[in-house]
């Protein structure tokens, strides 16, 4: 088979269940159906996957444009060994709570850090407060 | 997505790819791809299959419908206007140079920008030379390879003049300036042995020139390295012909060229390699039972070199490139013991 050059390599890989992780950490799964020059995505029958620790819950978002900057890293989904994973599925409601349960422990964590340091006159700043880059 | 859909994305990154020299363009994914074929087809000899099918990145040759001019020139106005495309966004206007270029003034400084030019427009020659040597963009025949070296050394030597000397001239032009070295010592390895003489001597005849030239660039060294291969060549006659041109005195002046090219370290390395070749030669030729006259202008040569190395100060003389082990030997053999251990000492 000839070799595509570029973003054109993604051709052979449409109508294929994806995973896509995006550079805001989010993790999409879906069929992979339409590409551009930029590697710009049409995911169909998308579904936002969210993990806390060994668990996580799927939540169905139906068709994604996804702009091909924002896209970290992409690969195919083996439909036979999908469902062959040490994780364990949960509802909607559960995960969301496991992650808002996780956020708070880490916001918290992050808060002592910060004032530890500010005792001892270092200040390091805050990556919420600055631009991505 | 349909088919046309999936052509056209094709076709857009292909675009951007399309080349009339691969080879210049896409060096290293060419001489990558030519490596990896050439190990398969000797794994595949041997007898093992191949463990996979390396693909090839096959770009199109679509000849391009218009040349664009990347910079538009209006008559009558001043300045250029520069019209960029997707191949080059922001051309630089002035380095496409539209001004006629034949307007000459007797000036010293046009001159030397009028050696300049040249030494430009052979340097592309030569790597166009040296390019296709290594069969690229394609193996040319060796007879136009040829024609095209002679074409470079006619045009070392300033081929509307027409006497000898100003020949000359304007070879030594071009060697008074750095490029001009670099030029010579990269075009030496590839011309005929009569042609590389003919250099080899006109360095030679005009050393305390070069010498006094290059007292700026401190460049001559780098054509020892091309010189010394020349020389490991020459006839014995054409080594006296090199030597002879430094025993002379020059016109008013009371001190023979030598004296200056041994102060000088490209001078006296060549000087050096010179008398080793000799040397070689003539202790092959040792059959020889009655001395010829080259041989007596030989000996001659050799003792009064011995004498001038005796002369000067230590200081003054200069520390060579490389010394030949056959040097102490061949000066043992025609001058006598005493002043041979004072150049040892001298020449250490």
């Amino acid at each position: 088979m000839n070799y595509m050059p570029g973003t054109a390599s993604l051709i052979e890989d449409i109508d294929k269940k994806h995973l896509v992780l995006l550079r805001d950490g989010r993790t999409l799964i879906g069929f992979l159906r339409s590409i551009d020059q930029f590697a710009n995505l049409v995911l169909h029958q998308t579904v936002e996957r969210i993990h806390v620790g060994k668990k996580y819950g799927d939540i169905p978002r139906g068709i994604f444009v996804v702009r091909g900057e924002n896209v970290v890293l992409l690969g195919e989904i083996d439909l036979e060994k999908e469902s062959d994973t040490p994780l364990q599925q949960v509802s909607i409601e559960e995960i969301l709570e496991e992650q808002r349960v996780e956020q708070q422990t880490k916001q918290e964590a992050e808060k002592l850090k910060v004032q530890a340091l500010k005792d001892r006159g270092l200040s390091i700043p805050r990556a919420d407060t600055l631009d991505e880059y | 997505m349909t088919r046309k859909e999936k052509d056209w994305v094709i076709k857009v990154q292909m675009v951007q790819l399309q080349s009339e020299n691969p080879h210049l363009d896409d060096y290293y994914y060419q001489e990558y791809y030519q490596k990896l074929e050439k190990k398969q087809t000797d794994e595949e000899l041997l007898g093992r299959r191949s463990k996979f099918e390396s693909l090839k990145l096959v770009t199109p040759y679509i000849q391009k419908a218009e040349a664009y001019e990347s910079v538009v020139r209006i008559e009558g106005s001043l300045g250029q206007v520069a019209v960029s495309t997707c191949f080059s966004p922001r051309r630089a206007i002035d380095a496409v140079p539209h001004g006629s270029q034949d307007q000459e003034t007797g000036a010293a400084s046009s001159q030397r920008l009028q050696v300049l030019a040249r030494i430009e427009k052979m340097f592309l020659q030569l790597l166009e030379i040296e390019g296709q040597k290594d069969g690229l963009p394609q193996p040319c025949s060796s007879e136009q390879w040829n024609n095209q070296i002679e074409k470079l050394f006619q045009a070392l030597r300033t081929p509307e003049q027409n006497t000898l000397e100003e020949a000359a001239d304007g070879f030594l032009q071009v060697l008074s300036v750095r490029k001009g070295k670099a030029l010579v010592a990269r075009l030496l390895p590839l011309l005929p042995q009569d042609r590389a003489v003919s250099l080899l001597l006109a360095i030679t005849h005009h050393l305390p020139l070069l010498v006094r030239r290059d007292v700026a660039d401190q460049a001559l060294q780098m054509l020892f390295k091309p010189l010394g291969k020349c020389i490991s060549h020459l006839t014995f006659h054409e080594l006296l012909q090199g030597l002879q041109g430094l025993m002379l005195f020059p016109p008013g002046s009371s001190e023979r060229p030598v004296t200056l090219v041994l102060q000088n370290q490209f001078g006296i390395s060549l000087l050096y390699a010179l008398l080793s070749h000799g040397e070689q030669l003539v202790s092959l030729e040792s059959s020889l039972e009655e001395p010829s006259s080259d041989h007596r202008a030989w000996t001659d040569m050799v003792v009064l070199i011995a004498w001038e190395i005796a002369q000067m100060p230590t200081a003054s003389l200069a520390e060579p490139l490389a010394f030949p082990s056959n040097l102490l030997p061949l000066f043992c053999h025609h001058v006598d013991k005493p002043l041979v251990q004072h150049l040892e000492a001298r020449m250490e």
